[in-house]
């Protein structure tokens, strides 16, 4: 039996999700939430094995959600459900830990099979998705100005492969076609993506660590 | 004791009924004979008493030795003959280096020379050379007498030495030589003075107004005072006929003397960025209190008041000289060197002064030394001002450079305010776009997303989808930023070909991959998008196509795009016309609103061609 939480607000659409969930994990406990601050609450008391976040929300952003399952339950599998597909909204929930993401409205049939991959380990990545890591890995190499803080952030970057991957996703190639081009499986493909947002998720932590302790010490 | 003309032979021979047999020697080659004795006698008679018994005295004659408190007149006589003058055709002569305060010259009984004024307000030639001539016509064959009526004041009377009554050695020759003689002496005692008096007027007023106007340089305003108040002790030297008796004129004399100090002890403090207010308040007091001490001594005991005077106020100007030049030597400023030779110099030339005054030493030395103070003075207004030159050079400068920054800093602050307006209108009008997409997606967005799945009818469900995503769309073409046409490609790739593969259709793609500078506006990337989905739409549902190739170029401005399948084709109308159920229509109308135009070739079994043609400059000028 897997734990799996659901933040919708709409409950039509909550509802519909429970469904195609059960549907996909039969032996699911499903915890539903409307709002954020239910969640959190759901949160500090259940453990979760998958989170379906949706990011707009009557009293804030999934997003918090999705930081806050990271922050104390960082095995879990938060995956963004949202109508909103572009990186201005995506971005931060990825940053924030989400692994994936999921527009809702799509067909029943191909949310589930995009489930099932997320939850097999093979997350999705969009071109303006790939284009955005790579200029924030571009922009993070660059060298810092406040170089004595800097030191204190743990140096994450790309590997060449794992650039490779995200050229080749920006410029339209499927990662079943970067398999082939690359003369990798689809697993090691995955792992590639997963890797890449994994990456993501612990620079972008550092980086908040870093901002909230100038913060702090400016705020004194 | 001839003092000159070696050369000439005996032109000239004087006798000297008093001094004949001393001299007779060397009066065979003297040119001019100097005088070192004559008869005096202390009278007012209107010509010399010759009734009187009068003794030989020694010139010269220093009344304060030879008649201490006596204020004159004194009657001199001596007696010459000059023989053989009148085939020699000079001039005689007779030079007076130094008498005070003043003199009448008779010649046989004759007035033959005034210095002017003889009773109170006596004129003053204490710093006057005379020069005599002796007309001829009255220079007798035989002895002649020369008779010299001297009025002056007793040394206590005076507040210096230079001035007490008295009468110096008397020189008789040819008046061209002595001419010389005396024009030097004037150039020195009077013509000097006059100079130095001047410039220290012009430049100490000038200074003081400078120091006046700017309350930082107070230094430069003492200075000024100093020197003005030296100019006009220094115009005593010169200026013979005062309105005012010689008690009065002493006096006042006297009481500039505690000003000058102040001026002096002031300036120097100031200049060594030192003030204290004691010093502030003590020296105009002692400027009042020694006027009043000397009314209190009287006239008659003007001189020893007067030099106990000048004893403190020297040493009040030496200490505040030390102090200057201690801590300019702490500060190891590098005007330290100059500046202390200059005081010590003055320094020296009062010493010599004083030491003059006190012994009464005339001469050379002591005309260099009287001249020698107000020149340092001159030298160090000069050092002063060429300090304050290189200030205003520097202040110029500087303003010169602030002004600079200030016009930088105006046309950057201008520039700036400029992009922050730009930046603001920019920035309310994205927020308001922002807010209007964000109300589409929450109340919109939300209601077609609730129909899409909770529909019975497949068809409604689609059409709400099929909504959404063009609601979305046209949020972005509101929002949206200018999209690179390479990082557009890679859109549009990865929709065509995942969709397509997910229906199980072989699709091929082929654009350039080469980096390409364009940009598509939002609008023209979203109607560009809309158009392949369309026809990718049509594609999967109608076509039943196995492939489907998509190719885009880039040529002369225009991009192409054609999607070409192998599926059955669009079926005639009746009227023979393509299908309008199959989204042609809007996909024509979307080119024509980029100014572009699709065009669809279509055959039943022969599959679909549709080529997308689209002016990228057009596409990308589109907002």
């Amino acid at each position: 039996m897997i734990n799996i939480l659901l933040l919708e607000d709409l409950p039509e659409i909550r509802a519909w999700l429970s469904s195609l969930v059960m549907q996909v994990f039969p032996d699911a406990q499903i915890a539903e939430a409307a709002r954020v601050h239910d969640a959190l609450g759901l949160v500090s008391a259940i453990k979760f094995d998958l989170a379906l976040v949706d990011l707009g929300l009557p009293d804030g952003s999934g997003v918090d959600v999705v930081a806050a399952l990271r922050e104390h339950q960082p095995e879990t599998q938060s995956v963004v459900v949202t109508i909103h597909d572009d990186d201005e909204h995506l971005f931060p929930a990825l940053q924030a830990g989400a692994f994936g993401y999921i527009l809702k409205e799509q067909a029943r049939e191909l949310i589930i099979e995009q489930l099932q991959r997320i939850s097999q380990g093979e997350p999705p990545l969009s071109p303006s998705i790939a284009r955005r890591v790579m200029a924030y890995f571009a922009a993070k190499s660059k060298p810092q100005p406040m170089s004595a803080s800097s030191a204190a952030v743990p140096h994450v970057s790309l590997t060449d492969r794992e650039t490779e991957v995200l050229l080749r996703v920006a410029k339209g190639y499927t990662l079943p076609e970067i398999g082939q081009q690359l003369t990798l499986s689809r697993h090691t493909i995955a792992d590639y993506v997963k890797q890449i947002y994994r990456k993501l998720n612990v620079s972008s932590r550092a980086e908040a660590a870093l901002e909230a302790q100038r913060l702090g010490l400016f705020g004194r | 004791m001839s003092r000159s003309g070696w050369y000439h032979g005996p032109h000239l021979l004087l006798c000297l009924g008093l001094l004949w047999l001393a001299c007779a020697s060397a009066l065979a080659q003297a040119q001019t004979v100097k005088i070192h004795a004559a008869q005096a006698v202390e009278s007012d008679s209107p010509g010399f008493p010759a009734d009187r018994s009068a003794p030989l005295v020694d010139l010269p004659d220093d009344w304060s030795a030879s008649r201490p408190g006596s204020n004159g007149p004194v009657w001199y006589r001596l007696t010459f003959t000059a023989p053989g003058l009148r085939e020699k055709g000079e001039l005689l002569a007779l030079y007076i280096e130094h008498v005070c305060t003043n003199l009448q010259v008779y010649l046989n009984g004759q007035l033959i020379h005034s210095g002017g004024q003889m009773s109170e307000p006596i004129t003053q030639n204490c710093n006057h050379p005379q020069l005599i001539s002796l007309p001829a016509g009255l220079i007798g064959p035989g002895l002649n007498s020369l008779d010299i009526k001297v009025v002056g004041h007793a040394l206590a009377r005076v507040a210096s030495a230079h001035r007490a009554g008295g009468l110096s050695a008397l020189e008789i020759g040819p008046k061209s030589v002595l001419a010389d003689k005396h024009a030097q002496q004037v150039a020195l005692t009077v013509a000097v003075p006059q100079a130095v008096s001047a410039t220290l007027l012009l430049m100490g007023s000038f200074m003081f107004v400078l120091g006046w106007m700017n309350r930082r340089e107070s230094h430069l305003a003492y200075f000024g005072a100093l020197s003005v108040g030296w100019a006009i002790v220094e115009s005593r030297f010169w200026l013979r006929n005062l309105p005012v008796d010689n008690a009065v004129a002493e006096f006042l004399l006297c009481a500039m003397l505690p000003l000058l100090t102040w001026a002096s002890v002031q300036f120097l403090l100031r200049y060594a960025q030192y003030r204290h207010r004691w010093i502030d308040i003590a020296m105009p007091l002692q400027a009042a209190v020694m006027p009043a001490t000397l009314l209190l001594a009287g006239p008659e005991r003007l001189y020893p008041m007067a030099s106990f005077w000048y004893v403190l106020l020297a040493l009040q100007a030496l200490a505040a000289a030390a102090f200057y030049l201690r801590t300019q030597y702490h500060a190891r400023r590098r005007a330290f060197w100059p500046m202390a030779l200059l005081l010590c110099l003055a320094t020296a030339a009062l010493a010599v002064e004083y030491a003059a005054q006190k012994f009464g030493i005339r001469g050379l030395l002591m005309q260099l030394a009287q001249t020698a103070t107000p020149v340092m003075m001159v030298l160090v207004g000069l050092r002063l001002l060429q300090q304050q030159g290189r200030a205003l050079q520097a202040a110029e400068e500087s303003k010169a450079h602030l002004e600079m920054r200030i016009r930088e800093a105006t046309a950057e602050i201008e520039h700036n305010f400029t992009q922050l307006a730009e930046l603001r209108v920019e920035k309310v009008t994205e927020r308001e776009r922002k807010r209007i997409a964000a109300d589409l997606h929450d109340d919109l967005g939300a209601k077609l997303l609730t129909i899409v799945h909770t529909s019975d009818s497949e068809r409604i469900s689609t059409l709400a989808r099929e909504a959404l995503e063009e609601m979305r769309l046209s949020v972005r073409g509101l929002t949206g930023k200018p999209v690179q046409l390479i990082d557009a490609l890679g859109d549009w790739r990865a929709e065509v070909v995942s969709r397509l593969g997910q229906a199980g259709i072989e699709a091929a793609w082929s654009a350039p991959a080469e980096d390409l500078p364009q940009t598509l506006s939002a609008r023209a990337f979203v109607q560009t998008t809309r158009i392949l989905r369309e026809a990718v739409s049509n594609v999967i549902k109608h076509s039943g196509a196995t492939h489907c190739s998509l190719s885009c170029d880039i040529a002369d401005g225009d991009m192409q795009i054609v999607v070409r399948d192998n599926g059955n084709g669009i079926p005639m109308e009746l009227d023979g016309r393509l299908d309008r159920g199959h989204g042609m229509a809007s996909m024509k109308h979307r080119a024509k609103q980029l100014q572009g135009q699709c065009l669809v070739e279509s055959g039943p079994g022969y599959g679909t061609v549709i080529r997308l043609t689209l002016p990228l400059t057009r596409a990308t000028e589109v907002a």
